[in-house]
């Protein structure tokens, strides 16, 4: 009775190839927003690291602000709210600039963090050796800042995978979002609970290596 | 010894914020002579070394090496730094890149060698100081005497004018040290020019050309070892020896 209320495989068949859609739209999501978030978060740390202190305040008000926001906001925002300012983003445009503005405020904050947790030393070899700034901290310092922050990196990987489901209040049709339309096809929340489950274990191993890495970094 | 000065330092002055760490120092350093650094801590003889190429920035002051200015505004730092080949205390290796690629960095990205000349060049100069076996090996793996001397070629592979060492033996077991030194007496034989900060009293006294003795920013005394160590004229540099030599 149970099982059948919450889990009825028929009810998956039936939806499967929506589900499947939907899936593949969050997996397109965060391949985008992903290597975004973390391309842009890298430049903004590499910019406040570089940069003056105007630079720096700019960097600064950057990361509080996307990191105030909530990402829901955000996308709200960006989808209802812009379009009065003239400016029309589709729901999935939408979607990836709402999360990448989120994404790498997160990102820049862990990177900068790493890199200026790199001892001065390493800055005055590259520099004593001619090399620029910008060498220096593109072949010393940001690899080594990197490789200290791979745990809070993923963390925030996991949690933006997570946020793309909160895409489905635009009406893009991720993965979350067919569920829905599923459930209201079969009358029944088993797509919903299928869509959790699949989260769970994918998810779940990500979370586990992030947990192990932020262990091994505290007991290094 | 011919008379031409490497490098040329007059006046120099440095100040962080209002505390005055180098009081108008001038030094001038003959091609082939090796100047030995002394002074308590705190006396000023890093930010002197940092001035020299200009990791710290002097407040006022000029240096020239060969001739060429170094502090003018229009000076060419990538240039006159890969001239001035500096050794730190605490080796500053690259952790993340092995010996090999330590030395070939810089070969690569500030002379623009190709990577198999930098890296035949690298593995010359790990040769030179008694580590062609370890250039696959990573800082971690590596003993503190075996660092620096990595350190040190790294440095050399530019093919410097001069070479600065900060307490190049400071933060090494006291059985490692001797390794180091004998590095820097080679380059001593083949006439490097040397600007050395040490503790090492009897190195100083066996390889220095001429000795420096500096308190609180200013050079108090100089002359050659026999003379600063057997009959050392200014107080501070007779308390200085009478510290460090435990007499
Ligand atoms: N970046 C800096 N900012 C502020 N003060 C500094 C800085 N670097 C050095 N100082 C100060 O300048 C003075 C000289 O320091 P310096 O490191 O040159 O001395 P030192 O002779 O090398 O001493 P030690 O033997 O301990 O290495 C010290 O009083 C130090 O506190
Ligand atoms: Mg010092």
């Amino acid at each position: 009775m149970f099982l059948e209320n919450f889990f009825d495989i028929n009810a998956i068949i039936y939806t499967y190839p929506l589900l499947l859609d939907g899936f593949l739209l969050t997996v397109k999501l965060v391949a985008v927003i992903v290597p975004a978030g973390i391309a842009l978060g890298t430049i903004l740390a590499l910019i406040y690291a570089l940069g003056g202190w105007f630079t720096k305040a700019g960097f600064i008000l950057y990361v509080d602000t996307f990191r105030s926001l909530p990402p829901l906001v955000l996308l709200v925002f960006i989808f209802y709210g812009l379009p009065f300012l003239g400016i029309q983003l589709g729901s999935f445009a939408s979607a990836v600039l709402a999360l990448v503005l989120n994404g790498s405020s997160y990102y820049a904050e862990i990177v900068r963090a790493g890199i200026v947790a790199i001892p001065k030393g390493q800055w005055d070899a590259g520099r004593a050796t001619g090399l620029t700034r910008f060498q220096t901290i593109v072949y010393i310092v940001l690899p080594q800042a990197v490789r200290n922050v791979v745990g809070p990196l993923l963390g925030n990987t996991l949690e933006l995978t997570k946020a793309t489901s909160i895409c489905s209040v635009v009406a893009l049709p991720e993965f979350l979002r067919t569920a829905q339309i599923a459930q209201s096809h079969v009358y029944n929340p088993t797509p919903l609970v299928f869509v959790a489950l699949v989260y769970l274990i994918l998810l779940w191993p990500l979370a586990r290596l992030v947990s192990r890495l932020e262990r091994g970094i505290a007991t290094h | 010894m011919t008379s031409a000065p490497v490098l040329q330092i007059s006046d120099l002055r440095k100040s962080f914020g209002s505390e005055e760490v180098l009081k108008g120092v001038n030094l001038t350093v003959q091609r082939g002579e090796v100047v030995v650094l002394l002074g308590s801590s705190g006396s000023g003889k890093s930010t002197f070394l940092r001035c020299i190429n200009r990791l710290e920035e002097p407040t006022s002051g000029s240096i020239t090496l060969n001739g060429n200015s170094v502090t003018a505004s229009n000076a060419n730092l990538r240039t006159l730094r890969k001239q001035i080949g500096m050794v730190f205390q605490s080796f500053n290796l690259y952790p993340h890149l092995t010996a090999l690629k330590n030395i070939t960095l810089a070969l690569r990205l500030s002379l623009g060698q190709t990577r198999q000349a930098a890296e035949e060049q690298a593995k010359h100069m790990l040769a030179q100081v008694g580590l062609a076996e370890k250039a696959h090996a990573h800082p971690s793996e590596l003993s503190g005497g075996q660092q620096q001397r990595v350190a040190i070629a790294r440095a050399l592979a530019l093919e410097p004018q001069v070479m600065l060492f900060d307490e190049p033996t400071s933060a090494l077991d006291p059985e490692l040290v001797g390794s180091v030194l004998e590095v820097i007496r080679l380059l001593r034989q083949r006439h490097m020019t040397m600007v050395i900060v040490t503790h090492e009293l009897g190195f100083a006294r066996e390889a220095a050309d001429r000795i420096i003795m500096m308190d609180k920013g200013e050079i108090v005394e100089e002359g050659p070892p026999e003379q600063l160590f057997t009959a050392p004229k200014h107080p501070r540099t007779r308390e200085f020896l009478k510290h460090f030599t435990g007499r």
